[in-house]
């Protein structure tokens, strides 16, 4: 077998005597580094029978790299077929270098205009949605018979167990931490107020929300966003249906109308938890319990945890349906989208939650 | 007789960011004709069908369809012209959450107040038309890619569109089925007098059902006539097209000023 180092001669030029078979295996095997570049090379082909596309990319880089000292390699005894395979490759697009301040202001400027059409387009799906859902349903409904409640189904009726059951669990956990401490000061009798406020005002809908944007914030994009990726949207479109009322809109007034619900199911079997563990724990009757939760809880309270319900619901379906429309590409994107939108939807959901803190 | 087109593109020009996909594009398409738009891949064939049928919204120039331009999709006017053409996508496009039979059935659903019984009939009679009348109750997962296709002709006829594009409606199939879909289109404009646009890159397919040609080059209109005089071009393009040849590589290697070549055998 011909060899790069061993080839090389007592004539002018280093002489690269390739082998028989100008392949993959031959090229793996020798780097097209390490010449002198100091005289050009000679690529002897008098023994090649065939060569494939790893020969011919070693020629074309070794070609380069005598071109960066103004030297031209010398290809020798080459048949006509073999140069045409060569020279038939085109020049590479060169990458384009720009230095690093030249690149900053521009990539500056990019960025910035990215968050303003991502922040337009946001605000778009916002408003159709809206729109469709509400003054535009009087205009023309492209709604499918019976796909509000086939959603209420979907994002509510089978919604209904995990939300039960977690917020029963998380209402157990906070209950016992909370029972030790109070009892330690002999303050049992607080358990009942203090599960009560937290499960009304805020853990019911938190949780809630943060299952629902698991479960039907990745859903909705992910369905949304294969429908983009199959031109089921596109079909929509030039059949004259409004994608927005036909796939959004049904989704968006279930999840209104069943998050409250589910919220209102979430705190009572969270209060439920706290219930059992003060049987259990604190020795407190039951009757004394009820007592102090409905002497301790307004309705201002329970109003606060609707309200929030109502608008984790719309902020769910918000993001969800933003993600699902967005998407380009093929199955990674839709990937990527759903698992963008669950993060965003979760992060959404907590930052208002504290802003609502601040306001009732 | 002088005929008014029903399709009508005005100097359209439509970019993807710095990327100009199509330069000022000028096209007319006659009513009761099949017109095939053509050109090698990346030239611009699939944007121009969707920008005729409002998917893209061109930089400049103008869209008519049956002489109205279409502006927003969700006004009247624009829906009452999309009802009167029917689109083909190329993968079919149905809606995987509905069977064959609720595919067909949406846009009557959706645009007429027919009987739900009636539209059960129609269904059936436009599956049976295009030669899949026992796939009814099936998903589109469960079809083969001519059959899905058949589906979406059937879903695209639904309406009884005076217009139907087809975006690559052979890609994909086997020639016998493949000759199934332009005797299909070939039956609708005969029997129907449909107006068909069909993007395509299948020579067999526009020699059989083309009664005039579109040929796209790099986003630019490069002919616009009737096939026989297309297939006479002289050199260029159009000419390497139907001759089924490679286009010149661009900017090959030049042997004599990139290598010294000794001893070519």
């Amino acid at each position: 077998m011909a060899d790069i180092h061993s080839s090389l001669s007592l004539e002018p030029e280093p002489i690269i005597r390739l082998p028989e078979h100008f392949n993959r295996d031959w090229v793996s095997s020798r780097p097209a580094a390490g010449f002198s570049h100091d005289k050009p090379v000679v690529l002897d082909f008098a023994g090649v029978k065939d060569i494939d596309s790893s020969g011919i990319s070693l020629v074309h880089v070794l070609k380069r790299t005598f071109e960066r000292s103004n030297q031209k390699i010398i290809l020798r005894n080459i048949t006509r077929p073999m140069l045409s395979a060569i020279t038939a490759v085109p020049q590479p697009v060169a990458a384009v270098s720009v230095k690093l301040g030249e690149r900053f202001p521009s990539s500056v400027g990019t960025a910035t205009l990215a968050v303003f059409s991502v922040a337009a387009s946001a605000l778009s799906v916002l408003t159709e949605m809206f729109y469709w859902g509400t003054i535009g349903a009087f205009k023309k409904l492209d709604m499918k018979k019976g796909a509000l409640g086939e959603q209420m189904f979907q994002l509510g009726y089978k919604a209904l167990g995990i939300v039960a059951l977690l917020s029963m669990l998380i209402g157990i956990v906070l209950a016992l931490q909370a029972a030790i401490q109070l009892r330690m000061y002999g303050a049992g009798i607080f358990l009942a107020p203090m599960i009560g406020i937290s499960m009304i005002r805020e853990l019911g809908p938190i949780l809630t929300a943060i299952i629902l944007a698991g479960r039907t914030g990745s859903a909705t994009t992910a369905e949304i966003a294969t429908m983009m990726v199959g031109e089921e949207i596109d079909a929509l479109k030039t059949m004259g249906i409004n994608p927005i009322q036909y796939v959004v809109v049904p989704k968006f007034w279930a999840i209104t109308l069943t998050m409250p619900i589910l919220t209102m199911l979430s705190t009572a079997t969270g209060i439920f938890g706290g219930f059992l563990v003060s049987l259990a724990y604190l020795d407190i009757s039951s009757s004394l319990f009820w007592s102090q939760l409905s002497q301790n809880i307004f309705i201002k309270d329970v109003l606060a945890g609707l309200i929030k319900s109502i608008v984790f619901a719309w902020l769910i379906i918000w993001v969800g349906v933003f993600y699902g429309f967005r998407v380009r590409g093929g199955a990674e994107a839709v990937g990527r989208e759903t698992t963008a939108s669950v993060v965003t939807g979760i992060f959404i959901i907590i930052i208002t939650d504290a802003l609502f803190s601040f306001i009732i | 007789m002088d005929q008014q087109p029903i399709v009508e593109a005005e100097n359209v020009t439509v970019r993807y960011g710095e990327h100009v996909v199509l330069k000022a594009v000028s096209a007319a398409f006659m009513p009761s004709r099949i017109t095939a738009i053509l050109g090698t891949s990346g030239c611009g064939k699939t944007t121009l069908l969707k920008t005729l049928l409002g998917l893209i919204t061109p930089v400049s120039g103008v869209v008519r369809l049956f002489g109205h331009t279409l502006a927003d999709q969700d006004s009247p006017a624009s829906v009452d012209m999309l009802k009167k053409a029917g689109t083909l996508f190329q993968n079919g496009a149905l809606l995987g959450s509905l069977n064959i039979a609720e595919n067909v059935a949406l846009p009557l659903a959706m645009h007429t107040a027919l009987p739900r019984d009636v539209i059960d009939e129609m269904v059936h009679i436009k599956l049976s038309q295009v030669g899949i009348p026992n796939a009814a109750y099936l998903f589109p997962s469960e079809l083969s890619g001519g059959m899905r296709k058949r589906a979406a002709l059937a879903r695209a006829l639904a309406l009884e569109p005076p217009l139907l594009f087809c975006d690559e409606p052979s890609a994909g199939l086997d020639p016998v089925t493949s000759a199934g879909l332009d005797d299909l289109l070939l039956t609708l404009r005969e029997s129907l007098g449909i107006t068909i646009v069909v993007v395509t890159h299948e020579l067999l397919s526009i020699e059989r059902i083309a009664d005039s040609i579109l040929f796209l080059h790099e986003g630019s209109v490069l002919y616009s006539g009737v096939q026989d005089q297309a297939r006479k071009a002289p050199d260029g393009p159009m000419h390497d097209f139907f001759a089924r040849r490679e286009l010149a590589a661009p900017e090959a290697v030049d042997e004599t000023s990139d290598f010294i070549v000794e001893n070519v055998a």
